[in-house]
């Protein structure tokens, strides 16, 4: 065999070089990882394998193999689940449209050069830092059907017979505690899009220009392009954030009037610690996950196949 | 590729914490001579007679020291929950004594049958027959009594004047026809706050003690009878009237210290409030001399209230220093200091009510009166029993289930669930 027909060796260098250097990166990581198992990663698998239990949450009693029972109960004898299903997906929706959709008009207002620009930017910042406790207690009271400030508002000026019980009845109930949640989140999609802004290449808008673009197509052909890794995030956290969505709802309205508040993830809390069926609530947060898995999965996985091309 | 970081952290992490439980703490015994006591936080006036309590106990019992750990109502439940069947638990807890919570507990091993302390203390001649019902409804002995709430309809004077209501309503019929004359006055009947459930509930569990009775109102309960019965659909029928025509405007969208206000700015003429009311109703400027309390006319014996007591955990090995403990603190010697901050009467018979506040003095001819007393049903009716009588309870409210069809539905799923 002479020299020139052995295998080529390099490429294993690289790779041990990988490894020594993951070696080394290893005791750092374990600490953060070990956290991540215990406090997340364990606490979602034992909600899964609790949802094929019947179990109170009483350490004095056993956990009961029920196998699909409790998933059965949810789909066919649950009187809140499919409400809770519902409402969660509505409020996906409006999430995607209503808070994404005012933040980028806000971004791109405030994008540009204009006397108070960060006094508004900050203005319109500072009720995402608010705590949803907090700001549930605000429009609790904003809404409040006789002393509250809407209601008092609309027969100030002449409008009394568009005065609502805004969580009082059921079909606007859900639609009100949006509001507030849309004046809290909306802060946080302006700064992730007015971040995305700073990024656009100034030389490819003037190019745009130079060649005799208008402002739309300036902002079709060079500016949605530019932002789309900041979409990504924004789109993700805003599907995650919205399926999540439980102290808002739990301050402003508990999930009623007759649950027409509830929404899976304080339905599968409720029906676990309140109700103390952790079978029950392990099945919900299963649909949750799964639900979630569903939306997120997807997009991120073209999102990063657009990014590689 | 910073990008793909970014996205992939945010989506793993997004998604794991949505799923991802909280945990809870459990609390620990303490030394030989420490005894450790959980209990709902205490404020005020309740901690100050709390700590006279214990302290006075630590005098007549030297050498030994009470622990007194409280929690909010959840965290308080959470905990006890927790530590059921472990040894890490308290050597003595407070709970409500209906079967949907304290029962819960004793049916979970955490309550020790103090059979033979009732027995050693003469415990069955201290507290009334009303006030024991719930310590031996689980067999044995479950508990200690503490205080004995009771519930009733408060009253403005005024208002009841204005309108032409000139005496305290003695039956149902009489109750709906002075709501009707307050409403009629421009004056709002009655306050309730929708968004804390329970509240409206204290309507509707009398509602249904007074057109099922007491009998059938124990057996609907305990699922001994059927709810898709008449009596039940009358009840329905009767809320969606209140809901519609005397409660306070929104009160769905309220909760009950909201409108509670109502009540005591004269805004609202009556209030289905309990013994912890009359406190409230002097600290918040009313004049205690304006206001009058009577029985919800369910034309029953039994007076709306519950009870709550000490209980000694199974676990404890300290149940004689612990059973101790609650002889003294329900002693006659220490009620009396302690009387009307938790309840204007004592659980202790012995003991006089207190007079420190003039409503205190309206609720003794209430207690002796009545024969028994019917719970709430948050109290009565399991977990989940609980939380569907209430969107039962709101739909019907809210127009999205007829009255009729109420009863059926809570059998439905008391029959799915067993």
């Amino acid at each position: 065999m002479s020299v020139l027909e052995r295998p080529p060796a390099p490429p294993a260098a690289p790779r041990r070089r990988g490894d020594r250097r993951f070696l080394r990166a290893l005791p750092y990581l374990v600490p953060a990882a070990g956290l991540y198992v215990a406090f997340l990663v364990y606490p979602m698998l034992d909600a899964v394998r609790l949802s094929f239990f019947s179990w109170n949450g009483f350490r004095t009693s056993e956990p009961e193999f029920v196998g699909l029972r409790n998933y059965v109960r949810m789909l066919t004898n649950d009187p809140v689940f499919y409400t809770a299903l519902s409402n969660s997906v509505i409020w996906v929706v409006l999430s995607l449209l209503v808070p994404m959709l005012l933040g980028l008009l806000l971004a791109l207002a405030l994008n540009r050069r204009m006397i108070g620009r960060n006094l508004f930017r900050s203005v319109f910042y500072i009720p995402a830092v608010f705590a949803s406790i907090t700001v549930a207690a605000m429009w609790r009271w904003i809404y409040n059907p006789t002393v509250g400030s809407l209601n008092q508002f609309l027969e100030a000026v002449g409008l009394a017979s568009w005065q609502q019980q805004w969580l009082g009845d059921p079909k606007i109930a859900l639609y009100s505690v949006f509001v507030a949640s849309v004046w809290q989140g909306v802060g946080f999609s302006l700064v992730l899009f007015l971040a995305g802004l700073q990024q656009v290449p100034a030389e490819l808008v003037d190019a745009a220009r130079v060649d005799g673009a208008n402002r739309w197509q300036v902002f079709k052909a060079v500016t949605i392009p530019a932002l789309r890794p900041t979409t990504a995030v924004v789109i993700i956290l805003t599907i995650i954030n919205s399926l999540k969505v439980f102290d808002l709802i739990v301050g402003m309205t508990g999930g009623g009037p007759a649950q027409s508040t509830q929404v899976l993830a304080l339905w599968s809390y409720q029906q676990s610690f309140s109700n103390h069926d952790f079978g029950q609530g392990g099945a919900i947060a299963t649909v949750l996950l799964v639900l979630s898995l569903c939306l997120v999965v997807p997009y991120l996985v073209r999102t990063l196949k657009a990014e590689e091309h | 590729m910073r990008v793909k970081k970014m996205l992939a952290a945010v989506a793993a992490a997004g998604v794991v914490a949505t799923l991802a439980a909280c945990g809870g703490s459990s609390g620990g015994a303490g030394g030989d001579d420490e005894l450790t006591v959980w209990m709902l936080t205490l404020e005020g006036s309740q901690k100050t007679a709390m700590d006279t309590l214990v302290s006075d106990f630590e005098a007549a019992h030297e050498g030994v020291t009470v622990k007194v750990e409280t929690r909010s109502t959840d965290a308080h439940k959470d905990a006890l929950r927790q530590v059921a069947g472990t040894d890490s638990g308290p050597d003595v807890y407070w709970y409500w004594e209906g079967p949907g919570l304290g029962g819960e507990l004793v049916e979970a091993g955490l309550s020790k049958d103090l059979t033979a302390e009732y027995e050693k203390y003469g415990w069955g001649d201290r507290f009334g027959e009303a006030t024991l019902s719930n310590i031996t409804r689980y067999g044995g002995y479950h508990g200690v009594p503490f205080t004995q709430q009771a519930e009733a309809i408060y009253y403005n004077k005024e208002l009841f004047a204005k309108a032409g209501v000139t005496a305290e309503p003695t039956t149902y019929a009489e109750l709906e026809a002075a709501a009707a004359k307050i409403k009629a006055a421009g004056i709002t009947p009655i306050e309730f706050g929708g968004t804390v459930n329970w509240h409206v509930m204290r309507l509707l569990d009398s509602l249904l003690e007074t057109n099922c009775g007491s009998e059938t109102f124990d057996q609907l309960v305990t699922a001994k009878t059927s709810w898709d019965t008449d009596c039940v659909g009358r009840s329905f029928d009767q809320l969606k009237t209140w809901g519609g025509e005397y409660l306070n405007e929104g009160f769905q969208g309220v909760s009950n210290d909201e409108s509670s206000q109502l009540f005591y700015t004269g805004e609202a003429a009556m209030a289905y409030e309990g013994t912890w009311f009359d406190s409230q109703v002097v600290d918040n400027g009313m004049d205690p001399a304006n206001v009058g309390i009577f029985k919800f006319p369910t034309g029953t014996d039994r007076l709306y209230g519950f009870g709550e007591g000490f209980y000694i955990n199974a676990a404890t090995k300290k149940a004689d220093q612990a059973a101790e403990f609650l002889d003294f603190i329900t002693s006659t010697e220490e009620q009396k200091k302690v009387v009307g901050v938790w309840s204007p009467i004592s659980v202790n018979t012995a003991v006089t009510p207190a007079t420190d506040n003039p409503l205190h003095e309206l609720w003794p001819p209430l207690y002796d009166a009545a024969k028994g007393f019917y719970l709430n049903n948050d109290q009565n009716l399991t977990l989940a029993q609980t939380t569907e009588y209430w969107r039962i309870m709101n739909s019907v409210l809210t127009g999205e289930t007829a009255p009729a069809d109420a009863g059926a539905q809570m059998q439905k799923f008391i029959e799915s669930e067993s």
